[in-house]
């Protein structure tokens, strides 16, 4: 009973009207960021972030989960109508929702992404609201071995599980670690780093790099080689759904939940699994004339299905975030630090310290989910006149919102140099096929599960052995080794048995 | 340069990289504390990962059969070189970001960034192949202006950013 109360209360503080302005702002800004191809969710809040100084931290909260729930709303609408997914979790709706388009059913591909996205958002916030107290009380007993070790679970999950290629994302965590490296040691005060730099001192902001990997990065790689990429786009049509295509659609977004929520609260977020995992469930179990649709005219399920995987593991990545305080993913990344800016470490005491700002974020998020459904599917036609901004125009006033960002941080114009560099980084990986994900990640987390194991070493008077004694951190350990050596061996396994059959 | 080129090129920048890192680990200098876990030790750990990423990101680019994934045979990137590389209109867009991080201190956020729009906006222009000429140049930075003021205003007075201005009036 006292979690309703704590609820109620949560909804009382999110639901006055200055805060319903903030999450609508928040959803609104977030649809139109989804729906823009270039620009997504993290760079958003990261761009954003400077306001922290100077608004109230309920009503900025509010605001960036509206941006990251709407992102996901809106991304839909760009991979049905135009193939371009803007976030990697709608991949898998750019599959079958172009191939609907394509066949004059873009609006029923759009009205079932949208309301599938409202079910499992909602259903998703309803666990949340379930389990994160729990977890938080049980994270409560976790010390710095088991920290330091789940971190390492995220490091291995983000950049072993979710790349192309466990060598790449790899060598993209370790960049990121060694930006997170620069400026002052936090345990000793030793500069490392720094090479006489005043501006590198304070270390680099996880904006700056968010920012200059995401904004600056794919504005430099427009002009280097994408700009004559011509896109087709498909056309409107009306929103209705038949009645088999509700009969087509409930069952797979209700699997779609079940699918995405686990993927979430794991230290191993990312939708690209669930959503795949949704995709090939709902094909399998497909009959008949439904199945005869996928790959060919477009199965709503395969639309349905993923849409929903990807908002329910979306809305479960708050999960770890609020309850560890592990980021699973560039925006959860981003929201950690704004919680940082406020000198709030999300963690297991977050409900106790805070309570009155998590419940009233939790509330947010079912409040976000309604106003999300009636802002996308009767506003459709307004997100897709966005998609008429000329490209130049679109990205060079993505860099001046990227100005806005950077250089209201602090001010420095050495900052806005450094944001360069950092975009040619960018341009580099994305061109190289690193993904940008473990950078973030392990900037942020890198001197976070340093101080853990510099903590978790003191605890074992000096012996490393603390980490394998205690059998939570020591499970989680061998967790890690087992997702890095399993792939691999699998694979192997695999061409083993190909060959003779193919032989 | 061919795929593989390239890739080797990467690998090597890496274990240069790591060279550099790990030049810099050397010059920390902090109570190692218990088990050598010091300062230093993060920064020594990282430098090795690197180069030993490095390495393997060569090995794999020299391993016949593919260039682009070292591991897996490329699905969704596309293996073969994108069509051209466009050196000048990325040069336009980085002259518009350069000049604004040199200039936004004595213009202002607000001139500055319609300078950024300009200058941008015409390489993006020239890589899509669309007219990029003087009346082009002057359209775009006149929406640069319309579109980096209100920004400003909103920032500086709606949500009490600090952001540089050429006069102390508050509106440029």
């Amino acid at each position: 009973m006292e979690l309703w109360q704590q609820l109620l209360t949560g909804f009382a503080t999110a639901a006055t009207p200055i805060n319903l302005m903030w999450a609508f702002v928040g959803c609104f800004i977030g649809t139109a960021v989804g729906v823009l191809p270039g620009i997504g969710p993290a760079l958003t809040v990261a761009m954003l972030l400077p306001i922290t100084a100077n608004v109230p931290v309920t009503a900025s909260m509010i605001m960036f989960a509206g941006i990251y729930y709407g992102a996901m709303y809106g991304g839909s609408t760009t991979s049905i109508l135009l193939n371009t997914p803007g976030e990697t979790g709608s991949m898998v709706t750019a599959m079958e929702g172009n191939l609907m388009a394509k066949h004059g059913r873009a609006g029923a591909a759009l009205a079932t992404a949208a309301i599938g996205s409202f079910v499992a958002g909602s259903v998703a916030t309803v666990l949340v609201t379930l389990f994160s107290p729990f977890i938080a009380d049980w994270a409560l007993r976790l010390g710095p071995p088991e920290y330091f070790a789940l971190m390492l679970l995220a490091f291995t999950t983000v950049s072993a599980v979710l790349g192309s290629s466990l060598l790449r994302g790899m060598t993209a965590l370790f960049v990121g670690l060694a930006i997170g490296l620069i400026g002052i040691d936090q345990i000793s005060g030793t500069s490392r780093y720094t090479l006489g730099v005043p501006e590198l001192v304070d270390g680099i902001e996880v904006v700056l790099v968010a920012v200059g990997l995401f904004a600056v990065g794919e504005a430099l790689y427009l002009a280097l080689y994408e700009g004559r990429v011509v896109e087709s786009r498909n056309a409107m049509s009306s929103l209705r759904m038949n009645r088999r295509d509700w009969r087509r659609s409930w069952p797979a977004w209700l699997r779609g939940t079940a699918l995405g929520f686990p993927f979430g609260t794991i230290p191993a977020g990312g939708t690209e699994i669930p959503t795949f995992l949704s995709y090939s469930l709902e094909r399998r179990m497909a009959r008949g004339e439904d199945r005869a649709e996928f790959g060919r005219l477009g199965a709503i399920e395969g639309v349905a299905g993923p849409e929903a995987a990807n908002n329910a593991s979306v809305t479960a990545a708050m999960v770890p975030l609020l309850t560890l305080g592990i980021p699973t993913s560039n925006t959860t990344a981003i929201l950690l630090s704004a919680f940082q800016n406020y000198g709030i470490q999300p963690g297991p005491t977050l409900f106790q310290t805070s309570a009155a700002l998590v419940w009233a974020l939790i509330a947010s998020l079912y409040i976000g989910n309604v106003m999300l459904l009636v802002l996308n599917l009767p506003l459709v036609g307004l997100w897709v006149k966005l998609l008429k901004i000329p490209k130049p125009m679109l990205y060079a006033g993505i860099l001046i919102f990227a100005t806005v960002g950077v250089y209201g941080m602090r001010q420095s114009a050495f900052d806005l140099v450094l944001l360069y560099a950092i975009g040619l980084l960018g341009v580099l990986m994305r061109r190289f096929d690193f993904p940008t994900a473990p950078v973030i990640v392990g900037m942020i987390l890198g001197p976070m599960a340093e101080a853990q194991l510099r903590n978790a070493i003191s605890i074992g008077e000096g012996r490393w052995s603390v980490l394998i004694e205690r059998p939570l951190s020591a499970g989680v350990l061998a967790l890690c080794v087992l997702l890095l050596v399993a792939p691999p061996v699998l694979r192997r396994m695999a061409a083993r048995r190909a060959a003779p059959a193919s032989a | 340069m061919s795929a593989r080129r390239s890739q080797t090129l990467i690998g090597g920048g890496t274990v240069l990289l790591a060279l550099l890192l790990a030049a810099g680990a050397s010059q920390i200098h902090g109570e190692a504390g218990y088990a050598g876990v010091g300062p230093a030790f993060l920064p020594w750990l990282v430098s090795a990962a690197l180069a030993v990423c490095g390495v393997l990101l060569m090995i794999a680019s020299l391993r016949p059969g593919d260039g682009v994934h070292p591991e897996r045979p490329p699905q969704d990137v596309p293996a073969s070189e994108p069509a051209a590389t466009d050196w000048s209109s990325m040069a336009w867009v980085s002259a518009g970001l350069l000049l604004n991080a040199a200039l936004i201190s004595r213009l202002g956020f607000v001139l500055s960034c319609a300078l950024l729009f300009a200058l941008a906006a015409r390489g993006f222009r020239r890589s899509m192949g669309q007219p990029a000429g003087l009346r082009m140049l002057v359209r775009d930075a006149l929406i640069g202006l319309a579109l980096s003021a209100p920004v400003y205003w909103l920032f500086t007075k709606g949500l009490g950013l600090t952001l540089p201005g050429l006069t102390k009036t508050g509106w440029l």
